[in-house]
This record gives C-alpha cells, structure tokens and sequence, in this order.
C-alpha cells in the first residue's frame, strides 16, 4: 500500500507549486481577502547616454488574490511614462496590468518607464526615486539605483 | 500497470500545468524565459548561411559629409545596427555593448573596426543631433541619417524591417529600431552573423576578436 502514500505526497506537492509560495494556498484557508498585495523589485535605471531620456526596469509582485493595474509613474527627476515594445516599437500605454498571483516584469527590451524632459543626467552610483501609482493599491516609493549603461540583472536570462 | 502509469502522467500533467501557471502570465506579450540553456554553451551569434550582401546605402554622417556605405566599410570589420537616439532602453544598451566590447580591442583593430549607427528616425536624427549622441557612447562610431525611404530599403536588405515614425494619439512621435546587429567579414565584406538584442556586451566582447578577422567567433 505505499504506492497511494507516494502518489498523495507527489499531489501535495504539486498543490505546494501552484501556490507560488503565497501565503493563502488552497481552499479553505481565508487567506489575505480579495485583495492586490504588491511589492517591487529588481528596479534600475542603466545609466543614460544624455540628459535628455532614459530607461527604468523593475519587477512588481503582486502576491494578493485580486489583479490591479500600474497607472502611473512620477519621479522628481523628470517626466516618466509607460511603454510596451512590440517587435522594436515602443508605444505609450496608459496602464499595465499587474495579475493576482502573477507579476508585471519592465525589463530590458520589453515594457519599461520612460524617463523624458531630465533636470539632470543619472549617473551610475545614484539613486533615482520613483513614485508607482496603481489602481487599487497605494503608491509605492522605489529608489532606483543608476547602473552600469551595459547592466543586466543577474538571473534575467533563466527568467527567475 | 497501465493505469499506473496514467495516474503518473495525470499527476506530471497537472504539476506541468501548476508550474506554468507561475510564470508572469502570458498577458505581458513577453516571454521572460528562454527555455533552460546552458550559459557556457549559449552562442550570442547566429552564423549565416547565406551572408547578406552589404547594403548600398549612401547617407550623410554626423559632419554632414556624404557617406557610401561599401566605399567606406570595404574590407574593415563592420556592425552596423539600425536605431534611434530618442530610444532609452535598446538602442542605447545595443551601442554601449558594443562600444565597451569594443575598448577590450588593441587599438589597431578598435581602428579598424567599422561601427555603423543608421537613424531609424531621420527627423528627429539630424547628422548633430546623432553625432552629440554618439559622443556619449563612442566617437569612433559612424552616424548616418538621410532619406528614410534609404535607409528603409536598406534595412530590408539585411532582413530588418523597420516602419516610418508616426504619431500616437497623445501626438507623441513613435519609432521603431532594428532589433538585430549584422556583421561583416573584412575578407569577403558580407554578412555573415547576427546578434539579437539580447546579446550582452560579454558576448560582444567575446567575438569582436575574432570578428576584426573575419573568422567565425
């Protein structure tokens, strides 16, 4: 009879993944509600060629049961606005979905914020303070170190 | 025993399922993974079968000089990538992989090198306007704008396909760059690899030795 064991032990653990490491897995447990719950990461500006426009990437996590959207970007350092690249175009959107459970990834070649209309050029070693707007949740505050105008995040390969 | 071995694939099933369902949901039109590489194996340049002949483009360079692409690029290693200055993530990233790549070369081969810059926003890209953008990334770099029906033909020649700027709802202008880098042999003048944008300046600075050669990196 240890074969059902096993296969009930691989279940759970397929059970565990679907989580993702979230905090409400499962039916029956409360959980956090209906809810975005959202923190950022991996934020970096490579540093700019000229004052006049730059780049910005980050990660938000939502690890809420409820999607929300990214409306918006302010920075004391210029004006910023969000873009989606689609096959080497970029067009402005008005908001970014951010998934429940999911992520919403601004990364190199990809949707990214857009730096427009500097007062100054970031160097590398800076620190450039941004403002996330969402739909649903608060804002966030983000002090996006200026990198290396070459920098990849380690890891952005294997897309972990 | 078969039905063993359906639980088992029901079960693999349903783990592949859940795991896919972690990614960043596909609604981001992006795909954030390459599938499992090895980084050591992973070769940043496609080698072409059939190398593009170098296109025949006559532009003006950043000093407002007329510049003929063959006549200028014959026999030198060149790379030549097509974008935009008011670009802030890839164009910029592409230069400045090269143009780091391109310092870990001795100074006779750096000389030799040709790197190519055609404006995919000849507008806006003014042979001033490129050359004080190129200064902050290389000054050896070549700038080229023109006629963007030109410089269009001549992207297509190389299999890049860029559209002519437009404008958004909100007004602003939109523009497309090439998403690939070509290179081209000093000993037969075509070319014969291809970087994607997502070649890093370690690749770069991998294979421009050999590519100052004209062999395969």
């Amino acid at each position: 009879m240890s074969r059902p064991a096993l296969s009930a032990a691989v279940l759970v653990g397929a059970l565990f993944l679907a989580g993702c490491g979230a905090d409400d897995s499962g039916p029956g447990t409360d959980g956090s509600g209906s809810r975005a719950d959202l923190s950022v990461g991996t934020a970096y500006m490579p540093q700019p060629v000229s004052d006049s426009m730059a780049a910005g990437f980050l990660t938000v996590t939502n690890d809420g049961a409820a999607a929300d959207e990214l409306t918006g970007v302010t920075s004391d350092v210029g004006e910023v606005t969000v873009h989606k690249t689609v096959d080497g175009t970029m067009r402005e959107v008005d908001t970014l979905p951010v998934p429940a459970h999911g992520k919403l990834v601004l990364q190199s070649g990809g949707d990214h914020l857009m730096f427009d209309k500097m007062k100054r050029k970031p160097k590398e070693g800076q620190e450039v303070a941004v403002e996330l707007h969402f739909a649903d949740s608060g804002p966030v505050t983000v002090e996006m170190p200026v990198e290396a105008a070459t920098y990849r995040p380690s890891g952005e390969r294997s897309g972990h | 025993m078969r039905k063993k071995t359906f639980a088992a694939a029901a079960l693999l099933a349903a783990a592949s399922l859940t795991l896919s369902a972690c990614g960043s949901g596909d609604d981001s039109g992006t795909p954030v993974s390459v599938v499992s590489e090895d980084p050591a194996a992973r070769k940043a340049a496609t080698v072409l079968d059939q190398p593009f002949e170098k296109p025949d483009l006559v532009l003006t360079d950043t000093s407002g000089e007329k510049y003929d692409l063959r006549e200028e690029t014959a026999g030198r290693p060149t790379l030549i990538y097509f974008g935009y200055t008011n670009c802030p993530d890839v164009c910029p990233l592409t230069m400045n992989n090269i143009a780091v790549a391109k310092k870990q070369l001795s100074k006779a081969q750096q000389d030799a090198l040709r790197v190519v810059f055609v404006t995919t926003d000849p507008e806006r890209d003014t042979p001033a306007a490129l050359g004080k953008w190129l200064k902050g990334i290389d000054s050896q770099v070549v700038g080229l704008t023109g006629d963007f029906d030109t410089i269009q033909a001549g992207a297509r020649a190389l299999g890049i396909s860029i559209d002519p700027p437009s404008k958004d709802k909100n007004g602003k202008i939109v523009s497309t760059h090439g998403t690939q880098v070509i290179a081209f042999s000093p000993k037969t003048d075509g070319g014969y690899l291809l970087y994607g944008e997502d070649a890093t300046v370690d690749d770069y600075t991998k294979d421009l030795p050999s590519i100052v050669k004209g062999e395969r990196p």
